[in-house]
């Protein structure tokens, strides 16, 4: 709305022109500086300093019972992960935890902005209803979900009853088998809406014309999502896979108040790993370490997503 | 495509999507109000029927409900307001200026999305020990306010952006400074998207976890969802008083945000769609 209104003629700025009369305007070169030194200052004492004593303590023997007698030991943390087939147990839980809450929060959040997009009543009503998974706090979420899912009392049975399935009865946290699922089934009910929130917006910005044209060449459904839609939400989808992954590497409170990484690993992630180590083991120096291994794949996502998102650019200039 | 079967498959489909999104914020309130008796009966009751309000009193005055949820609105309120405090002129230097180092900020706000607070909660203990932080409010407001104040910098930012510099100009022309410009001009344009802002620090302070659990220790300083949590696995709590306090720790939250949804979903999709 307000970039058609800056696109009028007689407001119209080409960038250089507007950074001069914005420089002009400033006077004094230190006002950025000034304007954004409290944030950066804030950002480098809670998240910078921190990070950089966490990085230290993963070189580091350390106890969190004793941690002045804190001692030095290279890589010897790094070494001893990479060493043991839990570890590894880990990252296998991480990575598919975090692939499938990619994959069906987007999948889903596409699905529900889809049917939310094109009027009909009460669609206000039903977009406000769609988002509540998100704003309720994850740990009343964890907690309602640990008592529908309970194996003698929690209606998820009941309903698998009702169905006679041959399945049912199971106590799905306590199960290895079951538990990630469950986690898995947990998290994507609170952050879905998030993504339909989001893509919700990003199909406002579908061209009516070329959705009107493909309608009238007799396109089916799936051939204008193709021309029309996917094209125009695209590099929506692409920031909701940086996120979402982002996200579900750093995911805590829902996993840890419903089965604290059990049972036996079976919910175990990076971040449930670090906190595990550092809180029950009391070997800091070891969690650290494992925050710097997740740290790194949260970078190497990122990296690799600011790769692609340039090279699709590129692509895009010169077709 | 309009046909009324597509229609009928297309409602039913919404239907199923909204009951899917709503059933268990439904059934946690259902089991607040059930009685004991019914609790554990071979068919679960989708209607409480008779309705107990009185398992409410009954949490009132057997747990710390009511003081954990004046905690977490303290902590609430508080990452709000420094947020949104701290954000305001950095997201006006990165809308407005071209600086060296503009874009290493960007970086420093994005950055921040990374970092687990799992990972950062033991350095902090740390240093919050040195600055009498630990087992404060205080401190957890500052600690959730440096993984709040990069989202609400970038949401700001892009309300910025849309301001038109002609409206700066005419204040300027009046003698107003720079700072002022920012208060008395761009503030009140952008106000929509900070009272949306506002609203996302204050469910991110609501709703946190790991900090409040390992950075205070007292009882009458816990946080609602530290509360919550401790019932988890302890069997001595009736379960339907673990989802009274689950709806008094909730409810608010989603209300507030009902009413305020038109404006938190536009700043929203403003900072990370435009992001």
């Amino acid at each position: 709305m307000t970039d058609a209104a800056l696109r009028q003629p007689q407001l119209s700025r080409s960038p250089i022109a507007r950074s001069e009369r914005t420089a002009r305007l400033d006077g004094n070169p230190w006002t950025p500086y000034l304007f954004a030194a409290p944030v950066v200052l804030y950002l480098l004492l809670f998240q910078g300093y921190p990070l950089l004593r966490e990085l230290m303590l993963s070189f580091t023997q350390t106890s969190l019972l004793t941690p002045q007698t804190s001692h030095f030991v290279g890589m010897r943390n790094y070494a001893e992960l990479a060493a043991r087939p839990d570890f590894w147990r880990v990252i296998g839980v991480t990575a598919l935890y975090t692939a499938i809450c990619v994959v069906l929060a987007i999948a889903l959040g596409l699905g529900a902005a889809l049917l939310l997009d094109r009027p009909f009543r009460g669609r206000g009503i039903a977009r406000a209803l769609v988002t509540i998974p998100w704003a309720a706090p994850p740990v009343a979420v964890a907690t309602v979900f640990a008592w529908t899912l309970n194996a003698q009392y929690g209606i998820f049975n009941h309903w698998l009853k009702l169905l006679d399935l041959e399945i049912g009865y199971e106590s799905w946290l306590d199960n290895p088998r079951l538990a990630l699922p469950a986690i898995l089934f947990t998290t994507i009910w609170q952050i879905f809406p998030f993504s339909s929130v989001v893509l919700l917006a990003a199909l406002q910005g579908v061209s009516e014309e070329v959705r009107e044209a493909a309608q009238i060449d007799g396109a089916d459904k799936l051939s204008i999502f193709k021309v029309a839609v996917w094209p125009t939400i695209r590099p929506t989808v692409a920031l909701l896979v940086l996120f979402v992954t982002i996200w579900s590497l750093r995911r805590f409170d829902l996993i840890w108040v419903m089965t604290q990484g059990g049972p036996i690993g079976a919910t175990k992630t990076l971040v449930i790993e670090l906190y595990t180590r550092a809180f029950v083991a009391r070997e800091l120096g070891e969690a650290a370490a494992v925050g710097m291994v997740g740290l790194s794949i949260a970078l190497v996502v990122t990296v690799v997503y600011f790769w692609a998102t340039q090279r699709a650019e590129r692509a895009e200039g010169r077709s | 495509m309009r046909s009324p079967a597509s229609h009928a498959i297309r409602m039913a489909l919404i239907l199923i999507l909204l009951s899917v999104s709503v059933f268990p914020i439904y059934w946690m309130v259902v089991t607040s109000l059930t009685s004991s008796a019914n609790l554990f009966a071979d068919t679960p009751q989708l209607v409480p029927d008779p309705a107990q309000a009185f398992n409410y009193a009954d949490t009132f005055s057997h747990t710390g409900v009511l003081i954990w949820l004046r905690n977490s609105a303290i902590v609430a309120i508080g990452t709000m307001v420094l947020s949104i405090l701290l954000a305001i002129l950095p997201a006006y230097a990165l809308s407005r200026f071209r600086f060296r180092g503009k874009g290493a900020l960007g970086f420093l706000l994005f950055a921040t999305q990374m970092l687990p607070e799992a990972m950062l909660v033991v350095p902090l203990y740390a240093i919050f020990a040195n600055l009498a932080l630990l087992d404060t409010l205080g401190g957890l407001i500052l600690a959730n306010t440096a993984f709040t104040v990069p989202v609400i910098t970038w949401i700001l930012k892009g309300a910025i952006d849309g301001v038109p510099m002609e409206i700066e100009e005419a204040a300027r022309v009046d003698g107003c400074s720079r700072i002022g410009i920012v208060l008395q001009v761009v503030v009140p344009v952008v106000a929509p998207t900070l009272a949306a802002a506002s609203v996302i620090a204050f469910f991110h302070g609501w709703n946190e976890y790991v900090f409040a659990q390992t950075l205070v220790s007292s009882q009458y300083l816990r946080t609602a969802s530290v509360g919550l949590a401790s019932f988890v696995g302890e069997l001595s709590t009736p379960i339907h008083t673990v989802m009274a306090i689950g709806v008094m720790y909730t409810l608010p939250a989603v209300l507030f945000y009902l009413m305020v949804q038109r404006y938190v979903v536009a700043g929203m999709t403003a900072g990370s769609v435009k992001g």
